[in-house]
């Protein structure tokens, strides 16, 4: 269905995303795993529906113009927007509706993805145990886990790009500092990237 | 001594040029106070741009920014009076001195500037042909299209750029006139063509009439361009300014975070860029024969670019249009202004 030049302008940005060495990735670095950073407003065991996976228009996936000096396959964020943009070259870029950090937990700089996981478990830190007793101390990854679908463990911070299972709060910022998608988005995201990605944080200056 | 007589004759008429000139430097400003509103010419109603409701109310993108010149001058967005205008009639009207400024989707061309004599004083909406396909199969350019059939409008020059653009890129395909942009949308439901092209502001519009508007996306990728802004005569340099800055204003207002919501902390702010753009440091907006705080009165009645965007085209609209190339220079677009200092 492709003709030739389109194939191979796809290829490249199959290959720069990193789709191709995603099977490489393979198994999870063996590393200490940061601390769970975590929203105030989990509900773990939530399972979302699919009407609240309906993203408003502005939310959902979509290929938008986009100039950067960054190469294709980079990361950035735009908190302030709440996109988080794949570039694909070209003046393109894959856009995602994301969740950012509440007020004081949103954050800029340059990260690298250091780790990838399917389905993360998550522990809850002390301090939601101690706000919120009845939570459980474990976990296992799942459709009502709150990390949702798949984590990329953004350079040594406590900081996660991960999907969620409130999909309702992407466009947000009710997080304390995690960028959290749309299972299906961040799936795909997680699909397009390898560990060693640059993630590029935006965050607009305060007047 | 004919010679002479004629040199001296050439030189005088030289000096009425530049007399007249100078009169009229102030002239616009000055019969737009005294009138005690804005003439704008618009268009006579297209979604999203200018549009008037039932009771004569006018709205849209292109509205706004009149609107915005009013808040600047008046400190009162109401104090416009919206002159519709056809297609032919627009840059007459301009020229005759019906209107003050034209803002009506008009693409900015060298013909149309130099020829007509007018000066589009900036771009308040970068515009270009684009195409409408269905969402699956998933493609992110025309270029990954193939035994593609592309419906256009006969008549415009949709028709040549996308055969000079699907032909240049060996993109195998067949063009389909038709006569109207009621039948673009038939064509389409009915199969007789499965993408569409048309300037993108335009496709937006075709494709809320869908009936499964999200079964198609438009591609992000532009083959023409179409630089869409407000228009004026070019005998008034000051004039000219207050257009031009109009936009620039609302542009800076939302590259430094000053919004509707955020007036009173930018009000309040210590920053430079933020002082001199809202007048508690210096009076640059006196330079052109305004008050100190005329970027406020603009934000105040229209709000920032992002926020006039999104209100009548984009995310709060029915258009839903992207901001795409009309993003901010430093969030991945090209709308660039100048600063204000």
């Amino acid at each position: 269905m492709k003709n030739s030049s389109g194939k191979s302008a796809l290829a490249a940005v199959l290959a720069s995303t990193g789709l191709l060495l995603a099977a490489l990735a393979g198994p999870a670095l063996a590393q200490a795993r940061p601390a769970e950073q975590l929203d105030v407003l989990d509900e773990p065991g939530r399972v979302p529906t699919a009407e609240e996976e309906q993203l408003p228009p502005q939310y959902q996936r979509q290929v938008v113009f986009f100039r950067t000096n960054e190469a294709p396959g980079t990361i950035v964020v735009d908190s302030s927007q709440r996109f988080m943009y794949l570039v694909a070259g070209n003046g393109r870029a894959i856009r995602y509706g994301i969740r950012v950090g509440r007020d004081g937990f949103r954050w800029s700089g340059l990260q690298k993805i250091t780790r990838k996981q399917e389905w993360p478990d998550w522990r809850p830190p002390p301090e939601m145990i101690e706000r919120q007793p009845y939570l459980p101390r474990f976990m296992a990854g799942g459709p009502g886990n709150p990390m949702g679908a798949r984590a990329m463990y953004l350079g040594a911070t406590v900081y996660r790009i991960h999907g969620t299972n409130q999909p309702q709060t992407i466009g947000s910022a009710v997080s304390s500092g995690c960028f959290g998608m749309l299972n299906s988005d961040v799936s795909d995201l997680y699909d397009r990237v390898n560990v060693g990605t640059k993630v590029v944080v935006y965050q607009t200056a305060p007047l | 001594m004919a010679h002479r007589f004629l040199r001296t004759l050439a030189l005088a008429s030289l000096g009425v040029v530049a007399q007249f000139g100078a009169a009229q430097a102030q002239a616009t400003l000055s019969a737009v106070k005294a009138r005690g509103s804005l003439i704008c010419g618009v268009s006579q109603g297209l979604a999203g741009f200018s549009q008037a409701d039932a009771t004569g109310k006018w709205s849209g993108f292109d509205v706004d920014f009149c609107r915005a010149i009013a808040a600047a001058i008046f400190d009162d967005p109401n104090k416009v009076t919206f002159k519709p205008l056809s297609a032919d009639a627009r840059f007459d009207a301009l020229k005759k001195g019906e209107i003050d400024v034209l803002s009506r989707n008009s693409t900015w061309t060298m013909g149309r500037e130099a020829a007509l004599g007018l000066k589009f004083a900036a771009v308040t909406y970068y515009d270009g042909q684009g195409f409408l396909v269905p969402r699956e199969p998933a493609v992110m350019s025309p270029l990954e299209l193939s035994d593609v059939k592309v419906c256009t409008q006969s008549g415009t020059t949709n028709k040549d750029n996308a055969k000079d653009f699907l032909g240049a890129n060996n993109v195998k395909h067949e063009i389909v006139e038709v006569g109207s942009p009621d039948d673009m949308v038939k064509a389409y439901q009915d199969g007789r063509c499965n993408a569409l092209t048309a300037d993108s502001s335009q496709l937006h519009a075709l494709q809320i009439r869908l009936a499964k508007p999200g079964a198609a996306v438009i591609l992000p990728d532009v083959i023409s361009k179409e630089p869409l802004g407000p228009a004026v005569r070019q005998d008034d340099p000051q004039w000219f300014e207050i257009v031009k800055w109009t936009h620039f204003a609302m542009l800076g207002a939302e590259e430094l975070g000053v919004s509707t919501k955020t007036l009173p902390a930018a009000l309040a702010s210590a920053k430079p860029d933020v002082k001199r753009l809202v007048g508690t440091e210096g009076a640059l907006g006196e330079t052109v024969g305004l008050t100190k705080d005329w970027a406020v009165r603009i934000v105040r009645a229209v709000g920032n670019y992002g926020e006039s965007f999104e209100r009548n085209v984009g995310t709060f609209s029915n258009l839903g249009i992207p901001r795409g190339m009309n993003q901010l220079w430093s969030r991945g677009g090209i709308q660039y202004a100048p600063p204000v200092r």
